[in-house]
C-alpha cells in the first residue's frame, strides 16, 4: 500500500506519464529505440531519485512496445523490433479496414499482459529473492555462465558471433583499475582510461547512433498511413472473443521468456506467433489478418519487459539491454540491485510495482484516442528526425558525466556498431557482457580462492553444479542437433 | 597481397579480432596469471583473450570461404556516412568555443543539410527548435552545466 502512496505523488505520476509518453515515440517512430532512450533519462533519474527514474525508464520500455505495434498495424514498419511479428497479421487486419479494432484490441490486450506480468513479478521476484540470499560466488558465476551460453545462442543468427561480442564485452569491463587489486589494466597510459569505459556511451553509439547512421544511409519511402476515428476501435464481438485466449497465452508465455537472457521481448513475439498458428483451428488464416497473430505477440512483447524485470531485481544481473541501462540508472544512486533490496529498499521496489500498475492503466485511457496523433508522428520523415536525434544523442551522453571524452566513446562505438550491425553482429550481448563483466571476474576470482584453487569442487554445490550442467547441456545440444536433422530457429532482431 | 585484396572488410575485422585477443593474451602475462589458489590481475582478462582469439579465428577461416557478398554500400552511402561522422566531431570540437547554442543550431543545419533537407528556412527552424528544445531540458530544465563558449 506505501508503494501506491509514494507513486501517487505528482513526482512519479508526472514521471510515469512523461516515461510512457515519450515510450510510446520512441516505439512509433525508427531511430531510437528504448534503450537509448532510457539512458538518455538518466540525468532525471540523477535530478529526482532512483524510484523516480527507475519509474520513468520502465514507463519508456513498456511504451515502446505499446507504440510499436501502432506502425506495424497501420503502415506495415515496425517502430521496434519487438514489433515485427505484429506486422504479418496487423496490416492485414488494416487493409480489410479492421486497423482500429487491432490497435483497440492490442492495447486492452498489453493492458491485460502488463498486469498480469505486474502480478507475476510481484509474486515471484521476493521469493527468488529469499531464494538468492543463499546464492554464494560459485552459484553466481555458474548463473552467468548460464546466461551467456543462452544469450549467444538467443541473440541473431549467429551463436558463434554472440560469443564474441559477449567476450569482447567482458574484456571492455576488464580495462582500468581492478578494484580487486587496484592494478591498472589495458589503460595503454591514457588516464581517461583509469576508471575504466562507461557503458552508457558504448550503449549509446550501439544502439543509438549506429541506428541513426543506418537510417541515414537507407532509402526513405514514405509510408501511407490510414486514418482512424475513435468509432472505428470497437472491436466485433467475434474478434473479441478468439482474442481472449491468446491475450491470455502470450502474457503467461511473454512473462517466462522474459526470465531468459537476451532479447526476451523480440523473441517472445516470434514464439507466441508460431504457438499461435500452430494450436489455431483455422492456421490458413494467419497472415491475412488473423486477430491471433496480432493479440498474442504484443501482449507476449508487454508481459516479457515485466518478465526481465525478475533477474535485475532479484540477482542484480541484467539479461536485457533496457534493464542493464536500468541497472546503471540504479547504481548512479548507490543502489545495488539483488537479493538484499527488498529488505535494504523495499519502498523502491513497491513503489516501483504500484507505478507499473498505474503506467499501464495511462497507456491503455491515452493510446486509443491518441492513436491518430501517433499514426502521424509515424510520419514524419527521417531528414527532419534524424538531426534532432543525433543532437539529443549528443546532450543526452555528456551531460550523464559532463565528459567530452563519453562522446568520443559514444560515435567511435556509433561508428563500429554501424558495420557489426551490418555483418549481423548482435550488439546486446556486447553491451550485457560490459555490465556484467565486473561480477563475473569478482564470482571467479571469489570462487576459485573459495575452492582453493580446485574448481572440481563446484560439484558440491547443487545449486552451481546444475546451472553448469544446463549449459552444458545446451552447448551439447546445439552441436548436436544439426545431426539430428533439428535446428532450433528462434531468430530475434536486434532489441534496442 | 593478392589474396589480401580478395579479403572483404569483414574478414579483415575478423583477422584484426584474432589478433586483438592475441595481443589481450600476451598482456595478461605481463600482468602476471598468479595460480588457481590466488589469482592473478592476467588470469581473467588471459582467458578473455583466449576466448576472443579461438572465436575470432573460426570466424576468419569461415569467411574465408569463396562466396559472393551483397556489396556493403554504394559511394553515396559512404558520402553520407563520412559527413555524419564529420558533423558528430564538429560537435565534440566546437563545443568547448562556442557554446552549445551556438554549436547546436549549426551542427542541426549541418545534419539537416547531409539529409538532404530542401530550402533555407525549413533547416533554420529545425535548428533553433532544436537549440531551444536542448536549453529547456537540460540547461533551464535539469540544469546540466552545458558549455557556454563565447556566450558564457
Amino acid at each position: 500500500m506505501n508503494g501506491f502512496i509514494n507513486s501517487l505523488t505528482l513526482v512519479n505520476l508526472v514521471a510515469c506519464f512523461i516515461g510512457a509518453m515519450v515510450g510510446t515515440v520512441v516505439g512509433v517512430l525508427p531511430g531510437l529505440g528504448p534503450t537509448v532512450t532510457m539512458a538518455l533519462m538518466l540525468p532525471f533519474t540523477l535530478k529526482y531519485g532512483p524510484a523516480t527514474g527507475l519509474i520513468m525508464m520502465t514507463g519508456v520500455w513498456y511504451g515502446a512496445m505499446y507504440g510499436g505495434s501502432t506502425t506495424s498495424i497501420l503502415v506495415n514498419i515496425p517502430g521496434e523490433a519487438a514489433s515485427v511479428v505484429t506486422c504479418i497479421d496487423g496490416y492485414q487486419m488494416s487493409k480489410k479496414g479492421r486497423a482500429g479494432a487491432a490497435l483497440a484490441l492490442v492495447a486492452i490486450g498489453s493492458f491485460i499482459a502488463g498486469t498480469l506480468g505486474i502480478m507475476g513479478l510481484q509474486f515471484f521476484a521476493p521469493l527468488l529473492g529469499n531464494a538468492a540470499l543463499s546464492f554464494g560466488p560459485s552459484e553466481y558465476l555458474a548463473f552467468m555462465i548460464l546466461a551467456f551460453v543462452l544469450l549467444s545462442n538467443l541473440s541473431g543468427e549467429f551463436p558463434l558471433k554472440g560469443a564474441l561480442m559477449i567476450s569482447l564485452g567482458l574484456f571492455v569491463s576488464a580495462i582500468g583499475i581492478n578494484p580487486m587489486d587496484s592494478y591498472p589494466r589495458f589503460t595503454i597510459g591514457w588516464d581517461e582510461l583509469m576508471m575504466g569505459i562507461d557503458f552508457l556511451p558504448i550503449a549509446m553509439g550501439f544502439f543509438g547512433v549506429s541506428e541513426i547512421m543506418n537510417i541515414a544511409v537507407e532509402k526513405y519511402v514514405p509510408p501511407e498511413v490510414k486514418k482512424v476515428h475513435l468509432r472505428n476501435l470497437f472491436p466485433t464481438r467475434e474478434e473479441g472473443r478468439r482474442s481472449v485466449f491468446p491475450i491470455l497465452r502470450g502474457s503467461i508465455l511473454g512473462f517466462f521468456v522474459g526470465l531468459l537472457p537476451g532479447p526476451c521481448t523480440v523473441i517472445s513475439t516470434f514464439v507466441s506467433y508460431s504457438l499461435e498458428k500452430r494450436i489455431s483451428k483455422t492456421p490458413q488464416e494467419f497472415g491475412k489478418g488473423a486477430v491471433e497473430g496480432v493479440v498474442a505477440p504484443e501482449a507476449a512483447n508487454n508481459s516479457a519487459v515485466m518478465g526481465a524485470m525478475i533477474p535485475l531485481l532479484t540477482l542484480g544481473i541484467p539479461f536485457a539491454a533496457p534493464s542493464a541501462v536500468m541497472l546503471a540508472g540504479l547504481r548512479m544512486h548507490n543502489i545495488e540491485p539483488g537479493p538484499t533490496l527488498f529488505s535494504t529498499r523495499p519502498d523502491i521496489f513497491w513503489t516501483f510495482i504500484a507505478a507499473m500498475y498505474i503506467g499501464n492503466l495511462m497507456l491503455l485511457i491515452l493510446n486509443l484516442p491518441l492513436v491518430g496523433l501517433f499514426g502521424r508522428i509515424a510520419l514524419i520523415r527521417p531528414p527532419v528526425i534524424i538531426p534532432v536525434i543525433s543532437l539529443i544523442c549528443l546532450f543526452g551522453i555528456y551531460s550523464v558525466r559532463n565528459s567530452i571524452f563519453d562522446v568520443w566513446v559514444m560515435i567511435i562505438s556509433g561508428v563500429i556498431g554501424y558495420f557489426l550491425r551490418k555483418w549481423k553482429f548482435p550488439i546486446a550481448p556486447f553491451i550485457i557482457g560490459i555490465v556484467l563483466g565486473p561480477t563475473t571476474e569478482n564470482s571467479v576470482r571469489q570462487t576459485l580462492m573459495l575452492f582453493k584453487g580446485n574448481p572440481f569442487l563446484i560439484v558440491g554445490r547443487p545449486v552451481a553444479m546444475t546451472l553448469l550442467a544446463l549449459a552444458i547441456a545446451f552447448i551439447g545440444y546445439k552441436l548436436l542437433s544439426p545431426f539430428w536433422g533439428k535446428k532450433i530457429s528462434l531468430k530475434g532482431e536486434e532489441q534496442g | 597481397m593478392g589474396k589480401l585484396k580478395k579479403w572483404s572488410l569483414e574478414t579483415v575485422f575478423d583477422f584484426i579480432l584474432t589478433g586483438l585477443g592475441i595481443v589481450i593474451i600476451i598482456t595478461s602475462l605481463t600482468y602476471g596469471l598468479g595460480t588457481l589458489r590466488r589469482p592473478g590481475p592476467g588470469l581473467y582478462p588471459f582467458f578473455i583473450g583466449l576466448s576472443i582469439a579461438i572465436f575470432g579465428m573460426v570466424l576468419f577461416i569461415s569467411e574465408l570461404k569463396p562466396r559472393t557478398r551483397p556489396p556493403l554500400f554504394n559511394r553515396g552511402d559512404i558520402k553520407t556516412l563520412l559527413f555524419m561522422i564529420v558533423a558528430f566531431c564538429l560537435w565534440i570540437l566546437m563545443i568547448p568555443v562556442l557554446g552549445y547554442v551556438i554549436v547546436t543550431l549549426l551542427v542541426t543545419y549541418v545534419f539537416c543539410k547531409i539529409m538532404m533537407l530542401e530550402g533555407l528556412w525549413k533547416p533554420i527552424s529545425i535548428s533553433a527548435g532544436t537549440a531551444l528544445f536542448i536549453y529547456l531540458l537540460f540547461d533551464y530544465w535539469l540544469y546540466i552545466d552545458l558549455p557556454k563558449g563565447i556566450l558564457g
